[in-house]
């Protein structure tokens, strides 16, 4: 990251944005001309090395991304299901082969099958493909969504809830609202699982004319598609979210970082920000409150996994390349355009519509003594009921997946919970587990962002291992040398060992997961050693043809 | 504050890093690193400095990047643990599989940073399994000075950030993400297809040998170093110069240098092969029969001895004249004048700074008393809001240039530039006022109109510090902001609003260049600059002052040293009694009593009969003073022209005499920088051929003539200067040290980085108002001749251009061209790349169109770098009427598409 580069995308801001300015070059052809980038770097004097460097990061920007038509999903749990081939076979039936791209999870994951062709999501049973190329229908797509207990995120909040709730919310002052949502517990449903409160009240003690509130909707984790249905079907929860924390934190800005891969909701948020500002929500001296300024900006992504990163996100916004921050400083001290910034994940501000209406001890009273509330689990489609779950933490896992999931489809013998950096849970370890950050750290997995990919009986697991560690190295930002080199050199060890009868040094295999681990600079590189070193302890047996002395 | 380095307890600083922490108890080499440089933020790449830290005694430990992470009180730092020392192993072994391992004939072999390090980590072997690899990248040899070979590239962006933090030029990026991610140049293009402006600031930073320069500079052979300065230009950096015998080898920046801090450019850097080329004078030269004959130094030292007592003797001190020259040492300046005053007892001496600086030190000894930089670059780290006028740092003073651009970036900080041209610095401006060339005095006195209308002015530093202030008040209340406004050209409420930021700014500093100089009002111009500084209390604190962007690397010194006709060393008036008997006594002669001629009034009396011998070192006022022609004539009409210089220059073509003097790489001395640093210049190399440093010939002479003068040395002259400049009463060679001192230099050898912070060398400082005046060139010509061309520099050539089109640069920039705006252009029937002629009352010269919205219709602008253009053919005899500085920056011409090529037409 430059700070110059961040001060001079600063110049133009949010509002007139170098990076939306990037994705907008590319949408004619895939990628960006020669010309427009060389216009970009002299309209913000960034050099045309940045404007072009930035652009080559991103899936949908990339030179190599001229002239796609449609994309494949490729993410994990399309991969289990084993659809994917099909879909290949049948799209080239309509075109040429470079015209077909691949994109790593669209959030299908409960009927698999997913594609995505000229801006829609396609999957399952509504992926009939000579229908959709003639008539575009648009691809809806049918899941479960239930509360197990009291409905924190899976209830209904309307617009005008939204109003009445935020007209109540301001009659308070901000320390009273700060208050309840550090009494509440609530912790980051990111992954990282970072106390909200403490991170507002962090970029609140800041002192500066601007700071920015982001909506980390960048719902990267193939598998997990719990995001995708709060923006969708709760987009007034998050954006109230979003409003309490700038009140809270005296940000003047909301800014909606969402997946590429979610183009409905993208067009779903923007319907609902409009609708409050027809509501005058937003805006200057909101409800009457002098000096309360806040308004949206919808940042649309464009294809890369480590955007999920909070860091990484920033510079993307900034339409630097999105590579990973150092810390400190955090993101609450210099985030976006070095200025004030919280970063929070979509679902952890959709519990606030929830604190803010019965208070942070209501909220607090779910849940465990550590992991307050309640999650949202996303089961995909090896369950007899996939769809989104949610459930007090400290459920038991067995509850979700028996109960709520109705069990499995067919025979399943492990499940990655928590993404690609999530740990592989064995079938045999789910009576040990329950939903919330501690019991999965306890055992030695990740509770993440709770998407569960179940892996079949007859995946084998060094199939497994080699496609998770293609999407670490694929998705690797490149910035760290350990990430970089490990994730590659790890990647092209599995497929050595999958496909040219090559067997892989234990000791050598210990060192780089180690390396991995320890070396990273972000939960990237750092995090993909976990659902490999649960594999090889509880798939011993079937690894053990592929390693030498495991 | 304490931390445990492996459990001993240890006092860290406020926001230091577990590295430099480290580093600061236990030694530089304690932790390895790749991705950190001294110039650099941290970036956390290659994750090889990781340390484990626990926050007790023997507690659990974490491993971090001891780099990015500051020191957490109390804390537990294990720097060189086992599960550490194996996690750098382990990384560097990762690092290796994807790098070639032919170290033996790498260009950096035992100057590599990753092979030191991996020798360090003790890797014996790399065990992975043959994998993709990027070996097979091309090398890019298309620049004439960087070169790369990204095979060996490991991804450290050590590189990109330094064509980021230090030059801030963005040539350098990556593209692709992950194993594929690679740096490129611009968009993935060559060296010299990019942007890059051959800074060679990446090549210095990167740890191996991926990229790099022609030179090798990084290679190690069997060589000596040797640390000087540049002799290019008013910022003096300081060079790290390796040579074996008396060969140049490269040259790199030191870190150490207070001036430059590891940055230069591509002439300091690059710039050097001009000492040993082919067309070097190797020997005296008298012209016999219109051909130079090569000759002994005696006998050239006869000829001029003879012919020198003879006007001397006859027609009189008074009929010979010198130039002497800034690039020059202020030893050689210093004999120089002591040459003319004490030997042939004349004040007929004067020098470049009368072309481009002398409205400064004028204007600023009227205002301050004190004609230098008042404060120092480095006050640019404590500045709020910087003005700069008439100036193109990024060209002309690049080190300089850089800094103020890193400044403008910031998004809290201000930078307001005045000039006619969209100069770089203009692009990252909050405020750019593109007046009309010749303005700057009514842009100047509208800025202090609205700083008294919106009561900003420091009323108690003006009260306390100042006097004048009444009258001058009245004056600028009465300003017409309207008509100025009409006049400049430049919307009045920019102008205000530029004129708040800089009045509101906690400490605002001002950087001129010869845009303001270089005109009628060259002086008066000046004098508002420093008003203007005064009445906001802008003065005599860190990040605030006047600081003039000297050209020549010693004009400052040249000055000093007394190569003026009005003062003598130490800028004493020559016409003063008393200062008469200072330097009677001291030079122990009797010394000339009238002021002398200045340049243009040297060239005035040769024409006119009176002048019959004149001597000029290392200027070529041929090509680079105005109005060519009549400069020809002045020299045609001198019966004893003396040319001292390295090549045979336009000007040493009109020469009877030719004496070959050193360059600044083959002698020793001193140069001033632009903030009165005086810092040493030392002998790499042996003069080339019979050649002798600038200083040992007008010492020779000097004994020739009589004066006994004892041979030149630095730390001689040094000794004898410090008895009579009084800012230099303390400046001994010895102890200059590698970063010089800045005058004045008391007795007790304490620099001084600020000036006037007390009280002004003059005791109050003194306002004085002047209107704007329109110069006579466009009243008198304007009507026929409606375009203004105004001319400037390139970052590639050197004034003149005879050191550096003897160098690659000539590759990169190889001739002059004509900057107009398209309308003008397209009024004319010119396309992009025409050639135009420009017609002044003086004559025309042809040159090549260059269309572009930098500067407005109207205006037009270019350089004087080449010989094949010389654009001073049509610039005019005008000058600051005051310094008597050269109007180069306002010159009447008409335009028409030219006929066809032709050198000049007269």
């Amino acid at each position: 990251m430059s700070e110059n580069l961040s001060n001079l995308s600063f110049r133009k801001g949010i509002v007139d944005n170098l990076f939306e300015k990037m994705g907008d070059a590319a949408q004619h052809d895939g990628t960006p001309s020669k010309e427009e980038l060389a216009a970009l770097a002299e309209e913000f004097l960034i050099g045309k090395a940045t404007t072009y460097g930035a652009t080559t990061f991103y899936d949908f920007m990339k030179p190599e991304n001229r002239g796609k038509k449609v994309y494949v999903c490729n993410g994990t749990a399309c991969v289990c299901a084993g659809k994917q081939n099909a879909v290949q076979e049948k799209l080239q039936q309509h075109f040429k082969k470079e015209e077909i791209g691949h994109i790593t999870c669209l959030g299908r994951c409960h009927e698999n099958g997913a594609f995505q062709y000229d801006g829609q999501n396609y999957s399952g049973d509504s992926a009939d493909i000579s229908k959709i190329i003639t008539k575009k229908p648009a691809g809806r797509d049918n899941y479960h969504v239930e509360a197990l207990g009291n409905p924190v995120l899976t209830t209904n909040f309307s617009m005008q809830e939204a109003q009445e709730l935020l007209s109540n919310a301001l009659q308070k002052s901000r320390d009273q609202l700060l208050d309840e949502i550090i009494n509440s517990g609530l912790r980051g449903r990111g992954g990282a699982g970072f106390p909200m409160g403490i991170k507002l009240k962090s970029c609140k003690e800041e002192a500066s004319d601007l700071k920015f509130i982001i909506c980390n909707a960048d719902e990267g984790d193939p598998g997990a598609y719990s995001d995708r249905y709060l923006l969708e079907q709760q987009p007034y929860a998050v954006l109230f979210g979003m409003i309490i924390a700038g009140y809270i934190t005296g940000a003047d800005w909301g800014v909606l970082y969402i997946r590429a891969e979610y183009p409905d909701a993208v067009t779903i948020t923007k319907q609902a920000i409009e609708a409050l500002r027809q509501a005058d929500l937003l805006g200057f001296d909101i409800l009457g409150h002098k000096n309360f300024n806040f308004d949206f900006k919808i940042i649309k992504a464009q294809g890369a996994y480590i955007c999920g990163e909070e860091t990484a996100l920033i510079n993307s916004i900034e339409g630097q390349r999105p590579e990973v921050r150092t810390r400190p400083p955090f993101p609450t001290q210099q985030g976006l355009f070095l200025k004030p910034t919280v970063v929070n994940n979509v679902e952890t501000l959709a519990a606030l519509p929830f604190i803010i209406k019965n208070g942070g001890t209501a909220y607090a009273k779910m849940g465990t003594e550590r992991s307050k509330g309640t999650k949202l689990i996303s089961l995909d489609s090896f369950f007899n009921k996939p769809g989104i779950y949610e459930v007090e933490m400290g459920t038991k896992l067995a509850t979700v997946i028996e109960k709520l999931g109705g069990g499995f489809k067919s025979p399943v013998k492990a499940m990655q919970i928590g993404g690609p950096l999530g740990g592989i849970v064995p079938i045999e370890k789910i009576p040990d587990l329950t939903i919330d950050f501690e019991s999965f750290a306890k055992e030695g997995f990740l509770l993440g962002h709770a998407s569960i990919v179940c892996i079949p009986k007859d995946f084998p697991m060094i199939n497994f291992l080699t496609h998770l560690m293609d999407f670490a190295q694929y998705e690797s930002c490149g910035k760290c040398f350990p990430c970089r080199l490990g994730t590659k050199r790890a990647h092209e060890m599995l497929e050595k060992a999958l496909y040219d009868n090559y067997k892989i040094d234990k000791a050598l295999f210990d060192d780089l997961l180690t390396t991995l681990k320890e070396g990273s600079l972000c939960a990237h590189g750092g995090g993909i050693p976990l659902p490999v070193r649960n594999a090889m302890q509880y798939f011993e047996e079937e690894l053990a043809g592929y390693f030498v002395n495991l | 504050m304490i931390a445990y380095i492996n459990n001993q307890p240890y006092e860290y600083q406020q926001g230091e890093t577990i590295l430099n922490f480290v580093k600061r108890i236990q030694g530089e080499k304690s932790i390895p690193t790749l991705c950190d440089a001294p110039n650099l933020k941290p970036t956390g790449s290659c994750r090889i400095c990781s340390v484990e830290v626990a926050l007790k005694q023997g507690g659990p430990t974490k491993t971090v990047a001891s780099c990015h992470t500051p020191i957490m009180e109390g804390s537990y730092i294990y720097p060189n643990s086992d599960s550490v020392q194996k996690l750098r192993k382990n990384i560097i072994e990762l690092v290796l599989t994807d790098h070639p391992l032919e170290c033996l004939t790498c260009e950096v072999n035992g100057n590599c940073e990753l092979q030191d390090v991996a020798a360090r980590v003790g890797i014996r072997e790399v065990r992975y399994p043959q994998g993709a690899n990027h070996l097979h990248r091309q090398k890019d040899l298309s620049h004439p000075y960087m070169t790369s070979d990204l095979s060996k590239c490991i991804n450290c962006y050590r590189c990109v950030r330094a064509c980021d933090e230090v030059q801030g030029q963005f040539v350098l990026s990556m593209a692709g993400r992950g194993f594929d991610a690679h740096i490129i140049k611009g968009m993935d293009e060559s060296f010299f297809a990019s942007d890059c402006v051959s800074c060679g600031a990446c090549a210095q930073a990167c740890p191996t040998s991926a990229i790099s320069d022609v030179f090798q500079s990084k290679s190690i052979v069997d060589a000596d170093k040797t640390r000087t300065v540049c002799t290019y230009c008013g910022v003096g950096c300081n060079l790290e110069v390796s040579h074996r015998g008396d060969k140049v080898i490269s040259i790199r920046a030191p870190y150490d240098a207070a001036v430059n801090g590891g940055h230069t450019c591509l002439k300091g850097r690059y710039a050097f092969k001009f000492y040993d080329h082919p067309d070097r004078l190797t020997d005296p030269l008298i012209k016999r029969n219109g051909q130079f004959e090569k000759v002994s130094w005696d006998e050239a030292y006869n000829y001029i001895t003879d012919k020198l007592n003879h006007y001397k003797n006859t027609t009189g001190p008074d009929s010979i004249a010198g130039i002497s020259s800034s690039r020059c040492t202020n030893e050689e300046n210093y004999l120089m004048q002591k040459f003319f005053r004490a030997v042939l007892h004349t004040n007929n001496i004067d020098g470049c700074a009368r072309i481009c600086h002398s409205p400064t030190a004028l204007g600023m000894q009227r205002t301050f008393g004190t004609g230098a930089a008042t404060n120092s670059v480095s006050g640019i780290q404590h500045t709020d809001c910087i003005m700069v006028i008439g100036a193109n740092p990024t060209a002309a003073h690049p080190v300089t240039g850089a800094k103020i651009k890193q400044f403008a970036m910031k998004s809290d900080k201000t930078l307001i530039v005045i000039d006619p041209r969209r100069t770089e610095l203009a692009k990252y401006a909050t405020y750019h006022l593109a007046l009309r060339p010749g303005t700057n005095v009514a842009v100047l006195n509208m800025m202090m109109y609205y700083i008294v209308t919106e009561g900003l002015t420091d009323d108690d530093f003006i009260r306390v510090r100042t006097e004048g202030y009444d009258d001058f008040l009245n004056k600028i209340k009465a300003l017409d902001v309207d008509k100025m406004e009409a006049i400049s050209g430049v919307d009045k409420d920019w102008v205000r609003e530029a004129a708040i930021a800089y009045a509101t700014a906690d400490a605002a500093m001002s950087f001129h260049g010869l845009g303001v100089t270089e005109h009628s009002q060259g002086t008066f111009a000046v004098m508002q600059i420093a008003n203007l500084a005064m009445m906001t209390g802008n003065i005599g604190r860190k990040g605030v002052g006047v600081n003039p962007l000297r050209g020549q690397n010693n004009v400052q010194g040249a000055a000093d040293m007394g190569v003026q006709p009005h003062q003598g060393a130490g800028y004493l008036d020559v016409t003063n009694a008393d200062i008469q008997a200072k330097y009677r006594a001291f030079y122990g002669v009797d010394v000339p009593t009238e002021v002398g001629y200045k340049i243009p009034e040297m060239f005035d009396a040769a024409i006119a009969g009176q002048l019959k011998a004149i001597w000029i070192i290392g200027e070529d006022v041929v090509q680079t003073d105005p109005n060519t022609q009549k400069v020809i004539k002045a020299l045609e009409n001198t019966e004893l022209v003396i040319v001292q210089e390295l090549f045979i220059t336009e000007t040493a073509k009109y020469a009877d005499v030719i004496l070959p003097g050193a360059s600044f790489l083959e002698k020793s001395g001193t140069f001033t920088n632009g903030e009165r640093r005086v810092q040493r210049v030392n002998q790499v190399v042996q003069p080339i051929g019979n050649t002798k440093a600038d200083g040992q010939i007008i010492v020779e002479m000097m004994n020739r003539m009589g004066y006994a003068q004892p041979d030149y040395t630095p730390d001689g002259m040094l000794e004898e200067i410090s008895q009579i400049v009084p800012f230099f009463a303390g400046i001994k060679w010895e102890e200059l040290g590698i970063n010089g001192k800045q005058w004045p230099v008391g007795k007790d050898g304490k620099d001084t980085q600020i000036l006037h912070t007390d009280s002004f060398k003059r005791g109050k400082g003194y306002f004085e108002f002047h209107p704007f005046e329109e110069t006579r060139e466009i009243k008198n010509n304007g009507q026929e001749y409606p375009y203004i061309l105004t001319t400037n520099r390139d970052l590639e050539h050197y004034n003149c251009g005879a050191m550096t089109r003897r160098t690659g640069n000539v590759e990169i920039l190889g001739e002059d061209v004509l900057w107009i705006h398209p309308d003008d252009a397209a009024a004319k029937g010119i396309k992009d790349g025409d050639m135009v002629c420009l017609q002044s009352p003086r004559g025309k010269v042809d040159i090549k169109a260059h269309l572009t919205e930098d500067v407005n219709p109207g205006i037009l602008s270019t350089t004087f770098h080449f010989p094949e253009i010389m654009v001073n053919n049509i610039t005019s005899d005008e000058h600051c009427s005051e310094a008597l500085c050269p109007e180069y920056k306002v010159v009447a011409v008409k335009i028409r598409k030219s006929k066809g090529k032709f050198k000049t037409l007269v």
